[in-house]
């Protein structure tokens, strides 16, 4: 099913959305794009490339609390906090964003040990995937087409838009997002002109060049593998490193997180709130030991888990190439490059 | 007139090699290719080969001096600065952090230094607005002269218009967007307490999630531990990934502990700390 509406109507649509459950849509602030749960129509802005944040922050929020207590009073009385979500509509998630969602459904699911919370609010969203702008050069930051990701690739939505000119065409994609746009009767039938853009869009897409040559996965874990104890190989790439929270809280695929008792006077919440493995004392134990005192013991870990641990477990590289990291870090640290670079070395070929 | 980038680049290069090849320094901190052009990145030279990677351009806009204290003590160490960073190293050798005869000051006298996220340029605006180090031993370029000199407190203008409810609001609001993800005390050449008291545990002195009491709690504490110390080089704010403007705060403090104390922070080694050091002349004026 194909529809479309103007662009400049898009306010309607939101308005629609809302009245629906919780719309969640890109907004401009101040030094760019995120995600926020739209309370007035008119601050939906899809005049964007991508969002600094990452659009996990719709199923795994920076905080998300768990359960109530009062100090000095039974477990009992602790309170566990509900889940009551409205629908959600996710609104304008790039094709990257999309696949990171795949990958995180093996963390949080896939694995047999499920997440309640990524379950439920995965499972109250709809997404509306965004195909990015192809007349627009890819941001010299990104690398999806590297891994394999087309810049128009609509499968993990449920409906999936591209723009054609002044109007936006909506494509469904499950049936989820079948039933949607059927109800969102203010969208007018697509013609076949339409159609056609949108297929051959989404071929595009594929052509739709960002840096570097494509990549063999098991290559690449093999390489890390083998390098893992080269102490100069990471001290060199970490120089720069700051360590600290910017490129795991900006990545898609990021997933650790700390659990606090946060207490204010007698009235407290356990909660969960995202955690960086950049941070100094993210593997600090209650002894005191801290078995990755050094900046290149951390920045391997973050690598070697996204392009080698992940890769021997699952078979997937937990990386969709969204450029956030290396976009955002202070010092201009590249995960990619820090892959060529291991690749190229060709260490796993000396052994 | 001044040097080129290209010829600094070049000085840099030939400055580094000869500190290497002599054993003069074991390490030399500069700035190194990145992903792209506007992209360089902070880079570690050890062996004389190392320099062929160096670069300089105008997006070079990181403080090294932020390296210095992860090397052991007494390690030979030249570092290459621009003003603001030079002030940071001399302030690190007034806290004791490192020795003047272990660094190599390779000065750098430039302007026109741009933030490469929004192309703007930072001069006075997000940093110090001096042109040429304070104090080096090598010069990798010619003074600046008679580029218009711009204070650093003129960007104050509009928050100084501020009354303290407008001011109250203002920090409100932006410290309710961050994230903590603790870039800025990361990025900064001053902030090298391990562990940070944020970090801390027992007793915690802030909440972990990004609320506004925790975030109030982290950013008021780092402003005041900086008070006197931070020497305007802007890193913390370029690199805060929702651009929260924390040098309006900075430079706000600066400006007062300048007013009240004659001192700037980090412009002489012979300076002692302006919150450390007491003089029975000093102004009263915080007390009022
Ligand atoms: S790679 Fe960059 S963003 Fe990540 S911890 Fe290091 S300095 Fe921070
Ligand atoms: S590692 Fe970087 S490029 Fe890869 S998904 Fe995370 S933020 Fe995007
Ligand atoms: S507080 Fe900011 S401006 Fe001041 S020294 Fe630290 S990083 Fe530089
Ligand atoms: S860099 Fe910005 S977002 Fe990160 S902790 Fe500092 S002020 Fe907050």
């Amino acid at each position: 099913m194909l529809k479309k509406t103007a662009i400049n109507k898009i306010s309607e649509l939101a308005a629609v959305l809302m009245e629906k459950g919780t719309l969640l849509a890109p907004v401009k602030e101040a030094a760019g794009f995120n995600f926020r749960e739209i309370s007035d129509a008119g601050q939906v802005n899809l005049h964007f490339h991508n969002t600094i944040i990452s659009p996990k922050s719709a199923f795994f929020p920076q905080m998300e609390d768990f359960v109530r207590y009062q100090t000095g009073k039974s477990i009992l009385e602790a309170a566990p906090v509900e889940l009551n979500l409205k629908p959600v509509f996710l609104f304008g998630v790039r094709p990257c964003d999309v696949k990171s969602f795949e990958i995180m459904d093996i963390h949080f699911s896939g694995t047999g040990a499920v997440d309640p919370y990524w379950k439920k609010r995965r499972e109250a969203a709809t997404i509306f995937g965004h195909a990015f702008d192809l007349n627009e050069a890819a941001d010299p930051a990104e690398f999806y087409h590297t891994l394999g990701i087309g810049a128009a690739d609509p499968q993990g939505s449920d409906i999936f838009m591209v723009t054609k000119d002044n109007d936006l065409l909506f494509k469904s994609i499950t049936p989820k997002g079948k039933k949607l746009l059927e109800e969102l009767t203010m969208l007018t039938e697509a013609s076949a002109g339409d159609r056609k853009y949108f297929e051959d869009y989404i071929a595009r897409g594929h052509d739709y060049k960002t840096r570097f040559a494509s990549v063999e996965p098991k290559a690449i874990a093999t390489e890390f593998e083998s390098i893992f104890d080269n102490r100069e190989f990471w001290k060199n790439v970490s120089n720069a490193c700051l360590s600290c929270g910017v490129c795991t809280f900006v990545c898609p695929t990021c997933y650790c997180f700390d659990i606090c008792d946060e207490t204010l006077f007698n009235k407290g919440t356990r909660r969960r709130v995202w955690d960086a493995c950049m941070f100094t004392d993210f593997t600090l134990e209650a002894s005191g030991h801290n078995p990755r005192t050094n900046v290149y013991q951390r920045l391997r870990q973050k690598i070697c888990h996204k392009y080698s641990f992940s890769i021997r477990k699952y078979g997937v590289i937990s990386c969709v190439g969204c450029g956030r990291c290396t976009r955002y870090c202070p010092v201009n640290i590249d995960i990619f490059s820090i892959v060529e670079q291991a690749v190229k070395a060709k260490w796993y070929k000396r052994l | 007139m001044t040097s080129s980038f290209k010829s600094i680049e070049e000085n840099l290069k030939a400055e580094a090699g000869k500190l290497l090849e002599s054993g003069r320094v074991e390490i030399v901190l500069a700035y190194g290719r990145g992903y792209d052009e506007n992209h360089p990145m902070p880079f570690v030279a050890k062996h004389p080969s190392d320099v062929a990677n160096m670069v300089f351009n105008e997006y070079c806009i990181h403080n090294l001096a932020r390296y210095l204290v992860r090397y052991p003590r007494g390690t030979k160490i030249a570092v290459a600065v621009k003003a603001a960073d030079c002030r940071a190293v001399i302030q690190l050798i007034q806290e004791e952090k490192i020795k003047r005869d272990d660094v190599v000051f390779l000065g750098i006298p430039v302007y026109g230094m741009k933030n490469p996220k929004t192309g703007e340029i930072i001069d006075s605006k997000t940093t110090c607005g001096m042109y040429n180090p304070v104090l080096y031993d090598v010069l990798l370029g010619e003074e600046v002269h008679g580029q218009k000199i711009v204070s650093p407190y003129d960007v104050l203008a509009d928050y100084e218009a501020m009354d303290k409810e407008a001011r109250w609001a203002f920090w409100k609001k932006e410290f309710d967007r961050c994230i903590r993800c603790y870039a800025c005390r990361k990025a900064c050449p001053m902030c090298y307490c391990d562990p940070c008291f944020i970090d801390q545990s027992k007793p915690r002195w802030g909440d972990k999630s990004p609320q506004s009491h925790g975030n109030l709690m982290y950013h008021l504490t780092r402003f005041h531990h900086l008070a006197g110390r931070c020497i305007d080089c802007g890193e913390c704010s370029r690199a805060c990934p929702v651009d929260i403007p924390l040098y309006l705060f900075h430079k706000k403090v600066a400006k007062e502990c300048e007013e009240m104390f004659g001192q700037a922070a980090g412009m002489s080694i012979d300076d002692k700390p302006a919150l450390v050091n007491f003089r029975v002349d000093d102004s009263d004026k915080i007390l009022e």
